[in-house]
């Protein structure tokens, strides 16, 4: 049940005098014309404009603004650089956003220990920029870091093109100040992994903001490894690539990542960023990057490579040096960007499949796509199985959005049905709750939902999103276990 | 079978199914009789005493191998398989589970889950939480549930993976989970680094700060390195599991700092290795009245360890994995349990006091709860369990 109360019934004056008496008048954002920019998040699709903004500098001031939304039973949604992309931070009618732009601050390196303490305004990328001069890096990096917060990535579970060998988010975080939708100030987990006591940390890390917020964040960051190479494979066909991936993998190798792009991504890719070094013409290509000591990444290159020819490759580029490296990277990582260049519109699935069903899915997607008349474009983590299929279309068409909707929702069932999940790392948000009863029951929900209870008992920290109500998806909510005989997840 | 929790014995059930499971618990609860949640029993000591607990009730039936997807590296299985029994089906394919929990040849799985049992490989493959992708549980009601799933990332709802690991069977009773596993290392060596702390307190500031690549970084006490007949003396070691010529050259440059130090090096390899490798596994829990995981910041880790060695007068055994810097201690009794505690607190860790005579657990805290998240776990225990059916009192 939603306590926030109807808009009728609300009187914003006494609220925001109350906010501004925390985050003072310059913290609070109530102009219309400026709220437009928080109508979304990178799911542009769905746009509420919220009621007001607020933009707090320090745990306090966000703990004082969640209690006066606790207590005025307003709902209000945590919001760090709007780059996610399942409708995460999408406010509701009638609540307040809390924003995490101005709580920038890097509190603390501590090298030895290899520990790292931020406010949730971070931006990813800078965490790394801090620690490089030591010779450290912070794993997870999200195809956004270079503007996604460190907040958002905490509430998502990011993923990136570096977590099949180091994992994603929650494999690097070990303590969490948090402020709960009480209001109180909580802190979870500490400097060390495995505290006494069940695992907030763990269960916090990917709830989306609807346990609370963090405000402080204690990250764990690796040291960088002695030789990196990235190798550059182009394949006249998908499965090629996608069987190449399947011998590195049971070769006993973990690269650092495996990616692949289709042959309209390199082109879209191409158009846009201007790489010059993805071949045009091949079917797909696949990026892996080998990372250890000098003698093992020689070795592991030299295997891969040998992989690669096996399931023919035509062409290997090898790629040492770190502007090179990352020459070879910037493509893959403007893709998204790319694909909002050349169609007016794109819709992003993030489905996760078992690695061994990669052929089979991509070869269904296309089916799916046909059927639909869209183009789907590919661009993915193939190394853990995590698709992003990219539905190209132009939302000023009448009826497109729905359509695309409907093909999106057919993939990820697809992706169910072998076995898989509907989010790998952007989430469900707002975007695929409806699609959750398709790999849980309604016991496994119902389960899902005591956890939000004991925490947000009122429902007013983002309220709506992850788990399906009769009243965000209708009869959908309650349906689950739709292919009889195959046991779902 | 005797209740070695609470020293009174109880009756024990083991079902052959996840319905059978299902069918008791619902018992359980409409009767309200406390239920003594067990595996194989192999750490039914370890934490606080159950209280008020009418039976055991045990998942060792439940022992299918449900799916290995060998090209996925994945494995889902019965909560009740043996570790043991698991790793032996997974060598087959060349692959293995990255844990190694003190009991390997009784453990089960859902107990190491529960108990989030692991040690040195902690270094490369990370903690049991780091492993689970997916779980199926009884709940305190009665009815199976599920989170997570069968591949290697899945954001799709909370995370209870994370909340069941090293929850002690209080939420809930594993049936079945699926684990990432990895290819097995077809080679490895160990170097071992002894001498004065002070040496090895910078050797391994050196190591952890260098871009060598081993999969184990232990610091061992000197009753614990005289007990694996490494020396007389606390001791590094550091095992590596690579390409043969980059085990060789990262075992060289190691040896190079060491004897830089001032400290003795060595190398073990094939049998010899494998031997100190399982000692260290297996050598601490049960081997004296006391038992404590314990955790301190990396940087603290040599110093804890001097710690022990000077206030048990090199008797004790103890291991902390440098980079993680969580560990187990082996005490003949509790005399030093504070002291060690308010050290290892001071270094932004903690200690428990896992196993213990029930006496010394009853007039000593044994989880050392630090922070102000209590109320809350304790929410969540009332939500999972309103009854107090599942382990209660076990920990929260």
């Amino acid at each position: 049940m939603l306590l926030a109360e109807k808009a009728t019934a609300r009187d914003w004056k006494p609220i925001i005098a109350q906010l501004a008496a925390v985050v003072g008048s310059k913290g609070i954002i109530q102009r219309r014309e400026e709220l437009i920019t928080y109508e979304c998040d990178g799911l542009t699709s769905y746009r509420e404009r919220p009621d007001l903004v607020i933009l707090p500098k320090t745990t306090e001031q966000v703990a004082a603004a969640v209690k006066i939304c606790d207590e005025n039973n307003v709902a209000w949604i945590a919001r760090g650089a709007g780059t996610g992309l399942s409708g995460g931070a999408l406010p509701v009618e009638n609540c307040v956003l809390i924003v995490t732009s101005l709580m920038n601050q890097i509190l603390k390196v501590d090298l030895e220990n290899q520990a790292v303490v931020v406010q949730p305004g971070v931006v990813n990328n800078w965490v790394t920029q801090a620690v490089s001069g030591g010779g450290f890096y912070y794993a997870p990096d999200p195809s956004s870091q270079i503007i996604c917060s460190i907040g958002g990535n905490i509430a998502e579970n990011s993923g990136g093109v570096h977590c099949l060998k180091y994992g994603v988010t929650t494999n690097h975080v070990l303590g969490l100040k948090l402020v709960i939708p009480s209001g109180e100030i909580i802190d979870v987990g500490g400097e060390i992994a495995e505290m006494p006591g069940y695992d907030l940390t763990g269960l916090f890390v990917g709830s989306e903001g609807t346990l609370g917020m963090a405000t402080e964040i204690t990250l764990k960051i690796l040291k960088t490894p002695e030789s990196i190479c990235v190798l550059l494979a182009d394949f006249d066909s998908v499965e090629a690539a996608g069987s190449a991936v399947s011998g590195i993998i049971s070769a006993g190798i973990i690269p650092a990542g495996i990616e692949m792009m289709d042959k309209f991504s390199i082109n879209a890719v191409e158009d846009v960023v201007k790489t010059n070094c993805y071949p045009r013409d091949a079917a797909a290509i696949l990026l892996v990057e080998i990372d250890g000591s000098g003698l093992e990444v020689e070795t592991n290159q030299a295997k891969v490579a040998e992989i690669c020819r096996q399931n023919g490759a035509r062409d290997i580029t090898i790629a040492t040096e770190p502007e090179q490296r990352l020459r070879l990277w910037k493509g893959r990582k403007a893709a998204f960007a790319a694909m909002g260049k050349i169609s007016p519109d794109y819709y992003v699935q993030d489905g996760v499949i078992p690695r061994t069903q990669l052929s089979y899915v991509l070869q269904e997607i296309e089916k799916l796509g046909e059927k639909y008349g869209h183009f789907v474009a590919n661009v993915f983590h193939a190394g853990d199985g995590n698709l992003h299929p990219l539905i190209l279309y132009d939302n000023s068409k009448v009826g497109a959005l729905e359509k695309v909707e409907a093909l999106g929702g057919e993939i990820l069932k697809l992706c169910v049905k072998v076995g898989g999940s509907i989010s790998g790392e952007h989430g469900i948000g707002a975007d695929k709750r409806c699609y959750m009863s398709e790999m849980f029951t309604e016991t496994d929900l119902e389960t899902m939902q005591w956890v939000r209870q004991v925490f947000n008992p009122k429902e007013l920290a983002n309220p709506g999103k992850i788990i399906p109500t009769p009243r965000t998806c209708g009869e959908s909510a309650k349906s689950a276990h739709k292919f009889s005989g195959i046991e779902q997840y | 079978m005797g209740d070695s929790t609470n020293d009174i014995p109880l009756p024990i059930s083991v079902p052959i199914d996840t319905r059978e499971l299902a069918e008791l618990v619902t018992i359980a609860n409409r009767s309200k009789s406390p239920l003594i949640v067990a595996g194989n029993s192999s750490k039914l000591d370890w934490g606080g005493m159950v209280r008020d607990a009418r039976s055991i009730i045990s998942t060792q039936k439940l022992d299918r191998l449900i799916a290995h997807a060998v090209g996925d590296l994945t494995v889902t299985v019965e909560a009740g398989m043996k570790f043991a029994k698991l790793q032996e089906i997974l060598a087959t394919a060349g692959q293995f589970l990255p844990l190694d929990p003190a009991y390997p040849n009784t453990s089960t799985i859902g107990g190491i889950i529960a108990t989030a049992a692991t040690g040195s490989l902690r270094h490369r493959y990370g903690g049991v939480r780091d492993l689970l992708l997916g779980i199926s549980f009884v709940r305190a009601d009665g009815k199976i549930a599920k989170a997570g799933g069968r591949v290697v990332k899945n954001v799709a709802g909370y995370d209870m993976m994370k909340l069941f690991t090293g929850s002690y069977g209080t939420l809930g009773i594993l049936t079945e989970v699926t684990l990432r596993v990895y290819p097995l290392p077809a080679n490895s060596g160990t170097v071992i680094l002894t001498g004065a702390i002070e040496g090895l307190r910078n050797a391994a500031k050196i190591l952890l700060a260098s871009t060598l690549t081993p999969i184990a970084v232990d610091v061992l006490s000197t009753a614990f390195s005289q007990h694996l007949e490494i020396s007389n003396t606390p001791s590094l070691v550091v095992k590596f599991a690579t390409i043969p010529a980059s085990i060789a050259e990262q075992s060289e440059q190691l040896l190079a700092i060491g004897k830089g130090l001032g400290l003795k090096g060595g190398t073990w390899q094939g049998e010899q290795e494998q031997q100190l490798w399982s000692g260290i596994q297996t050598g601490i829990w049960g081997s004296t009245p006391v038992g404590c995981k314990l955790g301190v910041r990396s940087t603290a880790a040599v110093d804890t360890i001097e710690l022990l060695d000077r206030s048990t007068a090199n008797t004790a055994k103890g291991v902390i994995h440098l980079s993680s810097g969580i560990g187990a201690f082996a005490l003949p009794d509790a005399s030093q349990i504070q002291s060690l505690r308010s050290h290892c607190e001071a270094a932004g860790g903690f200690l428990s006091m896992l196993q213990a005579p029930v006496d010394i657990k009853g007039k000593i805290d044994v989880w050392g709860y630090r922070g102000n998240a209590v109320p809350l776990m304790r929410e969540i225990k009332q939500q999972f369990d309103p009854v107090g059916i599942l382990n209660p009192g076990k920990c929260l």
